[in-house]
């Protein structure tokens, strides 16, 4: 279970569908607890990146994921786009010279965005926000892989931790964003940023099981 | 969806295309969504900007006097630190640079961010961050206090005080009393639709009306029934008064619309905000009532109040040659 850059194009074009086949559901969690505009600039972000697939494919694994985090920091904007940029830059070092993610490497790339997320927003678990479902899945991940069940448990790990840590937003008050705005702190409602985090955790795990 | 645009990706970019055309004193840089002074000048360099749909904001205050560069997000998001970066080189002398950032989670990472890019390039880089929305609670744990509307003084006498050509701290110094002296709170009358979207991202009905909403939309303090001009000046100067004394102080009063509202509607809240102020021993030394920081097609109005001082209520009345700001 192996992805080169052409195969993470592959994965950036799933992501990119998965988005546009939820738009309405994100942006009207968004509209609840935030101001509505967290699908339209992942959306930029992801055809942004698309539009360049023949150059990005042909970059190393680590320059493309260089590459993909300046791309997203620029085109999304906001929030999103300096967590994942910064999240994307972290992540190509940790990936270093090496040309294709293997699971293990996986889970040191997950745990380096996790890293540059938190440091660079000031988050942690439990804010209500995508930390969460990262955070979770990267835990049962690296869990299942400690007691050596081997890369297809691990990817189904990481799938049902990042759904729980999406789940587990609803209940959570906001600390961090927009969110906290609310008098009730957003509980009772699913953070759609941790809703289009799990999305792209869903897509990558089933890219390396396929 | 009813919009004068072309493409929803594009709005921005056509927006600062046609405002530099329309303003000979500014220049667009397309690749980083950044309008800055043509004439540039030896003296602190200001830049403050945010998620577009707030116009006149930030492009309609660069100009003499005001700010020397505004940065232009995407529709009420960030602008991203390379854009940043490029409004802090341009807006940057040598005589040091200050960001003025409104308290969005977003806006301090980014131009944070940015700061940061600009001192590994050697540019001195200080900022100060407006929080004056009294609707929320403010909070050293969590996000905090909105910057709203008297972002605009803010630019304001800022930029008159870097035009005199004081330093970046003396400059940081009179922005950060400004900003603890300022104190705004708003209200909500109809949605506004992101042009991405195509429709509003919340319903307030026929007999509803939001107080305490954020100038994206972000949820307020209360929904009641519509009121009179004179209640809604009540109550929102009720919670300005709760949060801050202002009695026996000479302000500036601004009442903002929201981007929809009639400049009728503006100046009846102003007049009622107005009367109810001499009574508390409160002079208004300068009234600003207009679309200073608005939210699309929003209807809805803020009042901001800001306790002047002599050196404050000079630097207010300053010079300013800014498209939306002329003094």
């Amino acid at each position: 279970m192996k992805i080169d850059a052409k195969g993470y194009m592959d994965y950036v074009a799933k992501v990119a569908q998965k988005l546009a086949d939820n738009r309405d559901y994100v942006t009207e969690l968004d509209s609840v607890t935030g101001d509505g505009d967290h699908w339209v600039n992942m959306d930029l972000g992801f055809r942004k990146l698309l539009e360049q697939r023949s150059t990005l494919e042909a970059l190393s694994l680590g320059e493309l994921f260089k590459k993909i985090g300046m791309l997203v920091m620029s085109t999304v904007g906001g929030s999103s786009g300096v967590l994942y940029g910064s999240a994307y830059i972290k992540a190509s070092q940790a990936i270093g010279q090496r040309e294709s993610l293997d699971v293990p490497l996986l889970a040191e790339v997950l745990g380096a965005m996790l890293d540059a997320i938190m440091a660079r927003g000031g988050a942690k678990p439990g804010f209500k926000t995508m930390i969460d479902p990262l955070y979770q899945g990267l835990e049962a991940m690296k869990a299942a892989l400690a007691v050596g069940k081997g890369d297809r448990a691990a990817l189904d790990a990481l799938r049902a931790g990042s759904i729980a840590g999406m789940e587990a937003t609803k209940a959570m008050e906001a600390v961090k964003g927009r969110a906290t705005y609310r008098t009730d702190k957003g509980v009772g409602h699913l953070d759609p940023g941790a809703v289009t985090m799990c999305y792209q955790l869903q897509v990558l795990a089933d890219c390396f099981s396929s | 969806m009813k919009k004068i645009i072309n493409n929803p990706d594009h709005v921005v970019s056509e927006m600062l295309e046609g405002f530099a055309k329309a303003n000979p004193s500014v220049v667009y840089f397309p690749e980083a969504e950044v309008i800055a002074r043509r004439e540039k000048k030896a003296k602190v360099g200001l830049v403050s900007g945010g998620g577009s749909g707030h116009e006149p904001a930030h492009a309609g205050y660069v100009g003499e006097g005001m700010l020397d560069v505004a940065v232009a997000g995407n529709v009420f998001a960030s602008p991203s630190a390379d854009r940043v970066l490029k409004g802090i080189q341009e807006a940057s002398s040598g005589k040091g640079v200050l960001l003025i950032i409104k308290n969005y989670s977003g806006d301090i990472m980014n131009f944070n961010l940015a700061k940061e890019l600009a001192e590994m390039e050697g540019i001195e880089v200080d900022s100060v961050v407006v929080k004056d929305d009294v609707a929320v609670k403010d909070s050293t744990y969590s996000t905090g206090r909105r910057g709203i509307a008297g972002t605009v003084l803010v630019h304001k006498i800022a930029g008159a005080k870097a035009e005199s050509g004081a330093s970046l701290a003396e400059v940081k110094r009179v922005t950060e009393k400004t900003i603890a002296n300022i104190r705004s709170m708003g209200m909500a009358m109809s949605p506004c639709i992101l042009p991405g979207v195509g429709k509003p991202g919340f319903v307030l009905g026929e007999n509803e009306i939001e107080i305490g909403m954020g100038i994206h939309g972000e949820p307020g303090v209360e929904r009641t029934a519509p009121q009179s001009a004179s209640a809604l000046a009540e109550t929102l100067l009720g919670k300005i008064l709760a949060d801050y004394d202002f009695r026996g102080s000479e302000v500036a009063v601004m009442v903002n619309g929201l981007g929809s509202t009639p400049l009728m509607e503006l100046h009846i809240l102003f007049n009622e905000v107005e009367k109810r102020l001499e009574p508390l021993g409160i002079k208004v030394r300068k009234a600003l009532v207009g679309n200073f920081m608005t939210s699309l097609e929003m209807a809805g109005a803020s009042v901001t109040l800001l306790k002047l001082d002599g050196e404050l209520a000079t630097l207010l009345a300053a010079p300013s040659a800014a498209p939306a700001f002329r003094a």
